[in-house]
């Protein structure tokens, strides 16, 4: 293992390895996926206020509160279902090294991740209905601390990634 | 050796007392409605149930036995479902040996053997066995065996390196120990529980006559009460803490810890992720700190705050003196530390003060009377959060990573590179703009779970610089 080490002289440079953000973007078709996963969310949303409005109607209540659900459903359905998905997608990316994974995502917090591939204790591939329905699947990637999730790559990227960083991975440890 | 044992006698008072205590609530509860007219019945189903639960005792003390075969510990147990539990000596992780009240007057100690399994309590437990057998045990499954037994003869002559505490010092960590708070949280509630049991009339006159003395009169019982919570606390202490030694052996650390109960437990050196020192706020002022190490596996003891402690108290300038001796690769300099820019204060005094904005603002509105209360706290928590900032920082040493950071009380990490699980570097919008970032380090903790290191407001350059260190790339 390459330990970088440290002399205190090129401190204000700082480090190299995070500047860049990693190469790989995930499958496009993610914005898909988690427009229609969002858009279950605030359908169901919906549904409530359009009982309230029958409700409303019905027994002749102010018609104010409806008025403010309705134009706060409107812009739920905006942000998550139109805005955040393109934002998410184009801030996920992914990098798999010999040996660490460097993962970044995040909309308003950008957060940058790197795994050792040592520390690497195993690795999944998971697909639910929605994704199955686009071909994706996502990675899960654990260590005895953490578990980071790459969503919703290309069902074959994602089993090559998988036996990759599980061959890589595979590396005897000196101690745990 | 192989033939099966059954743990001491006095194991059937242990299995009582906890079938007892899981039932007790019922038993309460039954007392309570029962009290009128067919009181009479519950004491007969009392004493038919009490009979009852005597004899589970001694059927689960008779059917629980134990040996030791070859390379493994063989328990069985169960009064109508037989059930068997063989742990393989390569598996187990630690073995403690622990001596509660009862047991000591039996002369005897329970033994808890842990395994990497998660979930809590200790896979195999012999909950009384003579201290004789409990040794013998332990001997027995100890890693190395054979070899282990040979060892402690020869390991007789070169002196190990081993600490004890004193009773000054551990009379001032009592005296100083932050838990005085929460015995002070427990004594109000509890009263305000009370109040419920006490004849309202009698409450009524006590409370008469309490507002009817002086003030004087009022705050000479409160400091009475304080003194006492105070001296609650230090007993506290002592009896956790009393006679603690740490030894070390070739490769692990044996703690011995506790006045009334007992306590000794091993700690392989091979599964310390991290070492770390602690300096609470009242603490810190009189130079002395605690350090602990965070163990990876193991079982997330009731009651501690999930590390092991290494020495309950000493001078800070002794740490690495300790260190050095115990555990030498955590021996370093925690001096020069690359300390947080200037311009990540503001966030460290607007996050301590955000909390406090939506109390204040309702005080204000609805007590005006007693705003002063909100700005106290306001003005505590700006010196916190001030605090906090200056005690940020890092320092690499090699292949040696320091955090330092505080909460309430300043922690300082001492890690090795191998520990480390994963990175993460933070930015939100604002941070961006300003050159910060946000970093966490990950190491494992105890039962499975990781634990997390999060250094707040960093120049992007240092966590740049952490990152680097961080990676293994070329």
């Amino acid at each position: 293992m390459a330990i970088m080490r440290y002399d205190g002289q090129d401190k204000k440079s700082g480090g190299i390895k995070m500047r860049q953000p990693p190469a790989n973007t995930i499958a496009r078709d993610a914005i898909k996926a988690w427009k229609i996963t969002s858009a279950i969310f605030i359908g169901v949303l919906w549904l409530l206020t359009i009982a309230w409005f029958i409700v409303t109607m019905v027994f002749s209540f102010l018609y104010w509160y409806v008025t403010i659900a309705v134009i706060v459903c409107l812009l739920f359905t905006y942000v998550f279902v139109f805005l955040l998905p393109k934002l998410r997608w184009r801030r996920w990316r992914y990098e798999v090294f010999d040996q660490e994974i460097y993962i970044q995502h995040g909309i308003l917090i950008v957060s940058r991740t790197l795994v050792p591939m040592i520390r690497v204790q195993h690795v999944d591939t998971k697909q639910g209905p929605i994704l199955r329905k686009f071909q994706l699947a996502s990675v899960t990637i654990s260590t005895a601390a953490t578990t980071h999730e790459i969503p919703a790559l290309l069902e074959t990227d994602a089993s090559d990634l998988r036996d990759r960083i599980s061959t890589l991975a595979r590396v005897d440890e000196d101690d745990v | 050796m192989s033939k099966p044992q059954r743990l001491h006698p006095a194991a059937i008072i242990f299995n009582f007392i906890r079938i007892l205590r899981e039932g007790i609530y019922a038993i309460i509860l039954g007392f309570i409605t029962f009290r009128g007219v067919s009181f009479m019945y519950f004491i007969l189903a009392l004493a038919v149930i009490l009979i009852l639960l005597i004899t589970i005792s001694i059927l689960t003390w008779y059917r629980f036995t134990y040996r030791i075969v070859e390379d493994e510990l063989r328990i069985e147990y169960g009064i109508f479902v037989k059930k068997k539990r063989f742990i393989s000596k390569n598996r187990i992780q630690s073995i403690d040996l622990t001596a509660g009240v009862i047991h000591r007057i039996f002369k005897l100690v329970k033994v808890e053997i842990e395994t990497a399994g998660s979930g809590s309590g200790a896979e195999g437990s012999l909950k009384a066995v003579t201290l004789a057998e409990g040794e013998r045990v332990r001997s027995k499954l100890k890693k190395t065996g054979l070899e282990q037994e040979e060892m402690d003869m020869e390991v007789e002559i070169p002196p190990q390196p081993s600490f004890t505490v004193s009773f000054k010092r551990l009379f001032l960590a009592g005296s100083t120990s932050g838990s005085v708070g929460i015995i002070l949280a427990f004594f109000f509630f509890g009263f305000s529980q009370l109040e419920q049991f006490i004849p309202e009339s009698y409450y009524k006159n006590t409370l008469a006559w309490i507002i009817g003395s002086s003030i004087t009169l009022i705050i000479g019982l409160g400091i009475i009460v304080l003194v006492l919570l105070w001296l609650f606390g230090i007993a506290g202490t002592m009896i956790k803490y009393g006679n603690f030694t740490i030894t070390k052996n070739d490769n692990e650390l044996f703690i011995t810890r506790g006045l009334l109960e007992k306590k000794q437990s091993t700690i392989p050196l091979s599964r310390i992720q991290a070492v770390g020192i602690q300096e609470s706020m009242i603490r810190q002022p009189l130079g002395y700190v605690t350090v602990f190490a965070e163990v990876a596996g193991g079982v997330a003891n009731k009651g501690d705050d999930f590390s092991t402690v290494l020495f309950p108290m000493m001078k800070k300038a002794e740490v690495n003196a300790f260190l050095g001796e115990i555990l030498p690769e955590y021996a370093v300099q925690q001096d020069e530390m690359t300390a947080l820019p200037g311009r990540a204060q503001k966030y460290y005094v607007i996050r301590a003060l955000l909390p406090l904005l939506l109390p204040l603002a309702a005080v204000l509105y609805f007590i005006p009377r007693f705003f002063w209360i909100p700005v106290i706290l306001m003005i505590l928590s700006w010196v916190i959060g001030n605090l906090r900032f200056r005690a940020g920082g890092y320092h690499i040493a090699d292949d040696c990573l320091i955090v330092r950071y505080r909460t309430f009380n300043k922690i300082t990490m001492i890690m090795y590179h191998k520990r480390i699980q994963a990175f993460e570097r933070m930015q939100h919008l604002m941070h961006r703009k300003e050159d910060l970032a946000t970093v966490k380090l990950s190491i494992i903790g105890v039962s499975g779970s990781g634990k997390h290191y999060t250094l707040k407001e960093l120049a992007v350059a240092d966590a740049d610089q952490l990152a680097d260190w961080c990676s293994y790339r070329d």
